[in-house]
């Protein structure tokens, strides 16, 4: 095992990025037992805290979907539809256990086609309210504390509160970390490409925290004493959307005039933006975490007494990332078929033209044989900001 | 001083040749499946028509969906700003351009000659150049005549699908239900029309809009969009080449930007010969 870890930084995330099961199977090989997850709610703690390794379930955008349509209709969300195709391929064969979760519908319904058709030992489905209201909080915790007991009952053993504190923590860590290696980003020409970026956060979301600690404090190192800067271009772009989880997506966007600086995104600045409060029973902290301080369209939030306030209530933090990383255009990137962020367009739009930037929304197929027509608007979008 | 512009469209490929205050000359031709390699062969084409060498050119700008790898253009830039740009040239007031061009379909708004939002069609045919090639063939007409004949209409036919192959199927069962042609085609045109209106309605529809690309010189779409924009549009007197102008009008901009002796090197690297595909080497003129 030590011998195959002689990458460091950048080169172990791309490694990680590109092979994204192999330590996963190595590890289960050792006895670790690995549960794959949807989206960015199942908590990751309840997992750590069982010594259970948590992989993030994501598509292929180079694979195309041959099998799901048997299974799924083609009208709803191409990543979910690739997860379950890749899946019924056998790409997630390793799995000791399955999360589904109510994230969005396309999610749902997957989840309880998943467990039918994709047998693992172990599955659970987290149902996740879509308000966060104190009764909504209140049943969320139920729900996760039915989550962690089934964790419990397959793993044979109990978590103990500090046990899960501790997880709590070095899940914290991580998010620090995240946020640090964004500091890096502020400057012009940001020190890290996008694509980079995406190779280490995918590489965090397929390997033990730990290590996963360990790869950002090397890549922070790494990145803070390079010679050679990404290019500087006129646009500082800030992405918007569900996720991109390929990095053929972010090289075509990145080799059409335009850096990557901030990812207001799923597996961007989402999962790592807050940490969880430590309270004195962790269930409570996480679930004000991951139903309250998460950003995503798939939660409803109080609306305010005007449009401009309800605005300012729901994407008043995008402005600080404007700020922040001095942002001069966006990106709304919608996966075809995503109802949840499709429907936010309209009122994001309005609120970062609201502050001057300007805004391209495109819909796409999830697919990388389908990028190359998607250059000329990129490009496009550029000469329009420099 | 000479400025060129190549515009190799999915079509069509045009090449304007331009002074500081004019245009010097212009060259049209289709692009065919292998004629996109022949570029270089039209560039030497329109420098015979213009009287010049090649060496005369100070720069060169490629657009369209060829631009990527022309190993003798100096820089490229997209479709969308140099028919921003074109347009601007001949009509400063125009806030809103349609284009519709072989395989594509764009919206592309404009403020004080500044390009500001855009809009495209996304993977169909419908509203393209191509879906009015596929709907003349069926009917056995020429495509240059399908306009003038459904100007002859007087009861447009009900095409209720826009899908390229659907709409074929569906313009034939017209005809054998015994309505005429110029129904049909009228029919056809109405439709693409509101596809394209609607469309491009999403960035806003303002006040004066241009109509340019391939499209245009068919009057029954022109007549139908005006039609269904409420207000008539100002077309310039060559639509196919407003592309190929903008990109000329860039090169005039980048020439000013780069001193003479930077000029000159550029000049001495560039190699009129054929343009290359993805992946297949040379990548001069790419942006940055």
């Amino acid at each position: 095992m030590t011998g195959e870890k002689k990458n460091k930084g950048l080169a172990r995330a791309a490694e990680i990025y590109q092979s994204r099961d192999k330590r996963a199977r190595e590890l289960k090989a050792d006895g670790k037992k690995v549960f794959g997850y949807f989206c960015c709610y199942p908590p990751v703690e309840l997992m750590t805290a069982l010594d259970i390794l948590p992989f993030r379930i994501m598509g292929d955008m180079d694979e195309p979907i041959t099998v799901a349509d048997a299974y799924l209709p083609t009208i709803m969300c191409i990543f979910y539809r690739s997860c379950f195709d890749i899946a019924k391929k056998g790409r997630y064969d390793f799995f000791d256990g399955f999360i589904g979760a109510h994230a969005c519908d396309g999610a749902e319904r997957v989840s309880h086609i998943w467990r039918y058709y994709i047998k693992s030992p172990c599955s659970f489905f987290l149902d996740i309210p879509h308000t966060s209201h104190s009764a909504a909080i209140d049943f969320f915790k139920v729900q996760l504390n039915y989550f962690k007991e089934t964790l419990e009952e397959f793993m044979g053993k109990k978590t103990s509160p500090e046990r899960l504190k501790e997880a709590v923590s070095l899940h914290n860590r991580q998010r620090a970390l995240v946020r640090d290696l964004y500091d890096l980003r502020k400057s012009d020409p940001p020190l890290i490409t996008g694509s980079e970026t995406l190779q280490v956060l995918i590489s965090l979301m397929c390997v033990p925290v730990e290590e996963g600690n360990t790869i950002l404090e090397e890549v922070i190192e790494e990145v803070k004493e390079r010679k050679e800067l990404p290019e500087k271009k006129a646009c500082r772009l800030l992405i918007w959307g569900s996720l991109i989880d390929n990095t053929a997506f972010t090289d075509l966007i990145e080799s059409s005039g335009l850096n990557v600086v901030i990812e207001d995104t799923a597996i961007g600045t989402r999962p790592f933006w807050h940490d969880v409060e430590l309270t004195e029973d962790p269930m409570d902290g996480l679930a004000l975490h991951y139903l309250k301080e998460f950003r995503c369209p798939r939660t409803f939030r109080e609306t305010g007494p005007s449009y401009r306030e309800d605005l300012e209530s729901r994407f008043g933090y995008l402005k600080e990332f404007v700020k922040d990383w001095n942002v001069n255009g966006a990106y709304l990137n919608i996966i075809r078929n995503c109802d949840i962020h499709g429907y936010e367009v309209p009122a994001v739009r309005d609120y970062l033209e609201g502050l001057g930037l300007p805004v391209l929304v495109i819909e796409q197929d999830y697919s990388t044989a389908a990028l190359e027509p998607l250059r000329t608007r990129f490009q496009a979008f550029a000469e329009s900001i420099g | 001083m000479f400025f060129a512009g190549l515009d190799i469209g999915s079509t069509i490929t045009k090449i304007v040749i331009k002074t500081e205050d004019e245009i010097w000359t212009s060259v049209i031709r289709p692009t065919g499946a292998e004629h996109r390699r022949l570029a270089h062969k039209l560039m030497e084409e329109a420098l015979q028509k213009a009287n010049l060498t090649f060496g005369q050119l100070d720069y060169i700008i490629a657009t369209g969906y060829g631009r990527i790898n022309v190993p003798f253009a100096d820089r490229q830039v997209t479709e969308i700003s140099c028919h921003m740009r074109g347009i601007n040239w001949f009509f400063p007031g125009v806030k809103t351009i349609i284009d519709i061009g072989g395989q594509d379909c764009k919206g592309i708004k404009v403020n004080n000659g500044k390009l500001v939002n855009f809009v495209m069609n996304d993977k169909c045919a419908a509203g393209t150049g191509r879906f009015l090639e596929v709907i003349s063939e069926a009917l056995g007409v020429k495509v240059e005549e399908i306009g003038d004949i459904s100007l002859r209409s007087t009861n447009p036919a009900k095409i209720s699908s826009l899908c390229t192959v659907f709409a074929e199927q569906e313009a034939l069962l017209r005809l054998s239900e015994g309505v005429s042609i110029e129904d049909i085609l009228a029919g056809i045109h109405r439709g693409i029309a509101t596809r394209i209106y609607s469309m491009v309605e999403r960035i806003n529809i303002e006040k004066e809009v241009a109509l340019t690309g391939g499209g245009v010189k068919n009057v029954g779409l022109r007549k139908a969009l005006e039609e269904r924009i409420g207000f008539p549009a100002v077309v310039p007197p060559e639509p196919l080449i407003t592309g190929a102008l903008g990109a000329a009008l860039f090169a005039q901009e980048y020439v000013g930007r780069i001193d003479k002796k930077e000029l000159e090197t550029r000049k001495k690297e560039r190699r009129l010969e054929a343009v290359t595909f993805f992946g297949e080497g040379p990548t001069r003129g790419q942006n940055g």
